[in-house]
């Protein structure tokens, strides 16, 4: 469960990027969260992965409270979490086995383990044939892919994807979508940042609208206006 | 609680230095020279050192008995200095030995000598005292000068001060030398290692989100900075070896009235020193540069 209490973030120039945001989500929700440039989605994204700490109010991630964190705790939270980016952010050097498996070694999973799930991961998402390629063999909806099943590779409980077809053509975009769809209904909650309206409407999910650092509207099913 | 695998830390760290080869080649280079440096200074102060002991003078007291005393006198006198404090050790020579160490030091004069055998013998009865602390050698001068039957007392005090001053000078400086080379090589390995992170932040950053500790991170740094340190330890100690080895030999051929201690004498602290002092500098000049450019 993610629990926001008029959250503000207020940087030290007075910019104030969060103006007392409330919110609730609660475990295995799809939420999609939109808003226009400079409205504040990416603030949200950088408290939720405890890049930055709020400025006021209160933030909690199932049992931990994000105002509070201690920094030597911080890795353990984000073990909590699964991150796809915009630009995939995979290593070129690895191959498909080897990124997904980096997530792995990263938190000490034995070697052993890793050579079991990390095929079982790939087939999910529907890479199992691609094992042993490179990144820059793999065309942009595939990469993003790979993105999401190192994400799933720690077996977290929130998905947080930051503009997860932005790089890719509209018909990758829709496999993506469909496949967080599919990691929802195997009881993660998936949050979804973007800007992309047709997205938005086509999937009928809920949907929180940010404008100037509040959130302004609220509804399940909703129109990107 | 699973546990990382120290294989896996290695590899990352010879894969980043292989990677900035030339920023690495550079960093041993520059360590391994600043060692080269320091390691023949420290060479240089201890063969100094071991030619100022052989010169015999530092700490040695001659006391001339007055001729006319009896064999119990002498024996008294003996154990007066044995109780003495400061005193390190002593040495009885007699006349006649006296004589004979001043034919084998003179040997092409030695009919010289043939008028001065058995009575004619004009040297006194000596001891040879050495002492412990130089501070407190005057005292000593002072306490001599008050036993009965000793006729002189020859003291080397300025000398011995003057170059008990010049090995504490010769320490200062290499105690400054090891500071300013120890700087030098920090700055070098801290730009290195700022490199490797600059060269690796893309990853450093997902290996956050994936929820990578702190030490998990750092490690293969500070791996790479001790990775460097020992492999500049090594190739110094080569090249000292080397060039002590070609300077031990032309002393030993050219310039005979010094001394220098063989290189196997000092081979174990010489590789250890180096290998030590490279492993520090190469972890601490990771952890600083990790400190500023990691904000981990």
């Amino acid at each position: 469960m993610i629990e926001l209490q008029n959250v503000k973030k207020i940087y030290p120039n007075k910019t104030v990027a969060l103006g007392g945001v409330t919110l609730r989500i609660e475990d295995g929700e799809f939420v999609f969260v939109v808003g226009h440039s400079g409205a504040g989605k990416t603030t949200l994204m950088r408290l939720l992965l405890r890049e930055e700490k709020p400025t006021s109010g209160k933030l909690m991630v199932n049992e931990f409270d994000l105002t509070k964190l201690p920094n030597y705790k911080v890795a353990h939270y984000r073990r909590q979490l699964g991150v796809v980016f915009q630009d995939f952010r995979l290593f070129p050097n690895k191959t498909v086995y080897e990124n997904v498996a980096f997530a792995m070694h990263v938190v000490g999973t034995p070697t052993s383990k890793i050579r079991k799930r990390v095929p079982a991961i790939l087939n999910t998402v529907g890479l199992g044939d691609k094992l042993k390629c490179y990144p820059n063999e793999l065309s942009g909806g595939e990469q993003q892919r790979v993105a999401l099943a190192r994400a799933l590779a720690n077996n977290p409980k929130i998905i947080i994807a930051d503009e997860p077809t932005g790089n890719i053509d509209p018909e990758m975009s829709i496999e993506i979508m469909n496949l967080l769809l599919k990691i929802n209904r195997l009881g993660k909650t998936v949050i979804v940042v973007t800007h992309e309206k047709s997205l938005v409407d086509y999937y009928q999910q809920r949907v929180v609208t940010i404008e100037h650092g509040r959130v302004v509207e609220d509804k399940v099913g909703g129109m990107f206006e | 609680m699973s546990r990382y695998n120290p294989f896996y830390f290695v590899g990352q760290a010879l894969k980043s230095l292989w990677r900035n080869s030339v920023m690495t080649v550079a960093s041993i280079l520059i360590l391994a020279s600043c060692l080269i440096v320091l390691g023949s200074f420290a060479l240089l102060v201890a063969d100094i050192n071991l030619n100022l002991d052989q010169l015999g003078l530092m700490n040695e007291i001659a006391i001339y008995l007055e001729p006319t005393l009896d064999d119990a006198q002498v024996e008294e006198i003996y154990d007066t200095l044995r109780t003495m404090d400061n005193v390190d050790s002593i040495t009885y020579v007699s006349k006649e030995q006296g004589l004979e160490e001043m034919k084998a030091d003179y040997a092409d004069y030695s009919d010289l000598f043939v008028i001065a055998e058995g009575e004619e013998n004009p040297l006194p009865d000596m001891f040879y005292i050495t002492y412990e602390d130089i501070a407190k050698a005057t005292t000593l001068e002072y306490q001599l000068g008050e036993i009965e039957g000793i006729s002189k007392i020859i003291f080397r005090l300025d000398l011995a001060a003057q170059i008990d001053s010049f090995k504490s000078g010769v320490s200062l400086v290499f105690i400054w030398f090891l500071v300013l080379l120890f700087v030098v090589s920090l700055f070098v390995i801290i730009n290195t290692i700022k490199i490797a992170v600059h060269a690796r932040r893309n990853e450093i950053n997902v290996m956050r989100y994936i929820g990578a500790t702190r030490t998990f991170i750092i490690t293969p740094f500070i791996l790479e900075g001790v990775i460097i340190g020992l492999l500049s330890g090594a190739i110094a100690y080569f090249a000292e070896w080397y060039i002590y080895t070609y300077i031990e030999q032309v002393v030993q051929t050219k310039i005979r009235m010094l001394e220098v201690y063989p290189f196997s004498d000092l081979s174990a602290y010489v590789l250890l020193g180096f290998l030590l002092i490279g492993t520090v500098t190469g972890a601490v000049g990771s952890s600083i540069s990790l400190r500023r450019n990691l904000n981990a």
